[in-house]
């Protein structure tokens, strides 16, 4: 075992791996199981205008999202992340099934954290919010995205790479988890057996998490293991019928306000906070924080 | 919870993961590589011929692109500088389409022979077979930098590598090891 952990691998084989998890995913896995999941709702007769519309806003964002974390990526992200690995982290490490895995966990407590800051601070709501504003739970929710969504992320994961791990591995490890999260956003997997639930996330996990019933609020933060929200005091399993969206619906399908909505509303808050001190500390304190005034 | 708890607990997390990374990588040594003694005791010349067989060479491998992974192997450079006279071995590995080398094994004047700490010296950017460039780092008065450097093939067992940086250049030969 401990041979076969320390067994160096080749670049070119764990590429492919993740190419085939991460990218060929969408064909094989997520577009299917999304066509399943239109059959479904036109059995259950919930297909509606609604659901489509909302689902192609869904696909846009995306596009949006996909924009910004493009020339986020050409301009900044290879770069810093070679800057932070060529210059402050600990010894490089080896490529083998330790370190591969290792990362991939790194990468999934990484995106806990990240998860977890954007719902309580001002600013990272303002943007997460537009994945949580949907009132439908299916395949595209998962790729319903806020126009900085890609910015916390980096934030997250430079640590990794200044413990010593390839600033690209690390890249493809972030992607695995969030391909892993894609395959939650659905209601057609119930509750999976009590080992599964106990240590992986699980549809039943992040259906709560995307609830909007009150007892759900910021729970469930967790990408592959929902051990993370046991051990961090974050965990809430499913009891209550799940009510999709968030507690102040936008009651819109149209992509720009979807898109923007969070931001516009974060600024308008800040229109209504007097002083500069107390704008700045919007931005990191709770979305429902506002001053004493 | 306690913030407190909530950053022992997330420390504790994160330094169990990356020091089991760490022993992976520095602590168990599973390498199939012929094990280098530490010093050796029979003289090695700076200036030897070429190697007959050189090693390294993936052959299972079906992504191998014969036209430019001939550069997979141990190289030997010899050196004759103020700072160090004698000769460093480099490990060229192919990591994600580039090409790196790793220090291997240092060697004086005299033939005795250290194993290196595996730092990455040089990476090759682009490579067509016959002339290349890449990112060099070069210390010069204790101090590292990053310089461009330019790779051409003289044969199969042999290239060069010359840079300039501000004046301050060489042109190195590499030797199969």
């Amino acid at each position: 075992m401990i041979d076969f952990l320390a067994k160096k691998l080749d670049w070119l084989d764990v590429h492919h791996w993740f190419y085939i998890f991460n990218d060929l995913s969408l064909f094989y896995i997520i577009i299917p199981f999304f066509v399943l999941e239109l059959i479904r709702y036109a059995y259950l007769k919930r297909l509606d205008k609604d659901l489509v519309l909302d689902s192609i806003a869904n696909v846009i964002t995306f596009g949006g999202f996909f924009l910004v974390e493009v020339i986020l990526g050409i301009l900044a992200i290879t770069k810093v992340y070679y800057w932070v690995y060529n210059n402050i982290s600990l010894p490089h490490l080896e490529l083998n099934w330790a370190t591969v895995i290792c990362c991939v966990l790194l990468a999934d407590f990484a995106y806990y954290w990240e998860h977890r800051t954007m719902h309580r601070i001002g600013i990272g709501w303002a943007t997460h919010t537009v994945h949580h504003s949907s009132p439908h739970f299916n395949m595209s929710v998962a790729y319903r995205f806020g126009p900085l969504d890609a910015i916390m992320p980096v934030v997250f994961s430079l640590p990794i790479v200044m413990l010593g791990f390839d600033p690209i591995l690390v890249l493809l490890s972030e992607v695995f988890v969030q391909v892993f999260q894609t395959l939650l956003h659905t209601e057609i997997i119930g509750k999976l057996t009590k080992p599964i639930e106990f240590i992986f996330n699980t549809p039943s996990h992040h259906r709560v998490h995307h609830g909007s019933n009150r007892q759900y609020w910021d729970k469930n933060y967790a990408g592959i293991l929902i051990i993370w929200d046991r051990m961090l005091g974050t965990f809430e399993p499913e009891k209550e019928k799940v009510v999709y969206g968030i507690s102040q619906p936008i009651n819109s399908v149209n992509p720009i306000v979807v898109f923007f909505h969070g931001i516009t509303r974060f600024v308008k808050k800040l229109g209504q906070i007097k002083g500069f001190s107390n704008k700045l500390l919007a931005f990191v304190k709770p979305p429902d924080w506002m001053p004493k005034q | 919870m306690k913030n407190s708890t909530l950053v022992f607990r997330s420390l504790g997390i994160i330094i169990f993961l990356a020091g089991l990374a760490h022993l992976f990588s520095f602590g168990i040594d599973t390498s199939d590589d012929a094990p280098t003694p530490t010093i050796e005791t029979n003289a090695v010349p700076v200036e030897q011929p070429e190697a007959e067989n050189p090693t390294e060479k993936p052959v299972a491998n079906t992504a191998y692109n014969p036209e430019t992974d001939h550069l997979i192997g141990q190289w030997k450079v010899a050196y004759n500088t103020e700072d160090f006279k004698g000769a460093i071995v480099y490990k060229i590995k192919k990591e994600s389409k580039v090409f790196n080398a790793y220090t291997h094994q240092y060697q004086d004047e005299n033939g005795y022979a250290e194993k290196a700490k595996g730092s990455k010296a040089l990476t090759i950017t682009s490579f067509n077979g016959s002339k290349g460039k890449g990112i060099y780092n070069i210390e010069y008065e204790g101090k590292q930098y990053e310089v461009d450097c330019k790779i051409a093939q003289v044969d199969e067992n042999t290239f060069t590598l010359s840079y300039d940086y501000y004046g301050y250049g060489d042109v190195e030969t590499w030797k199969r090891q």
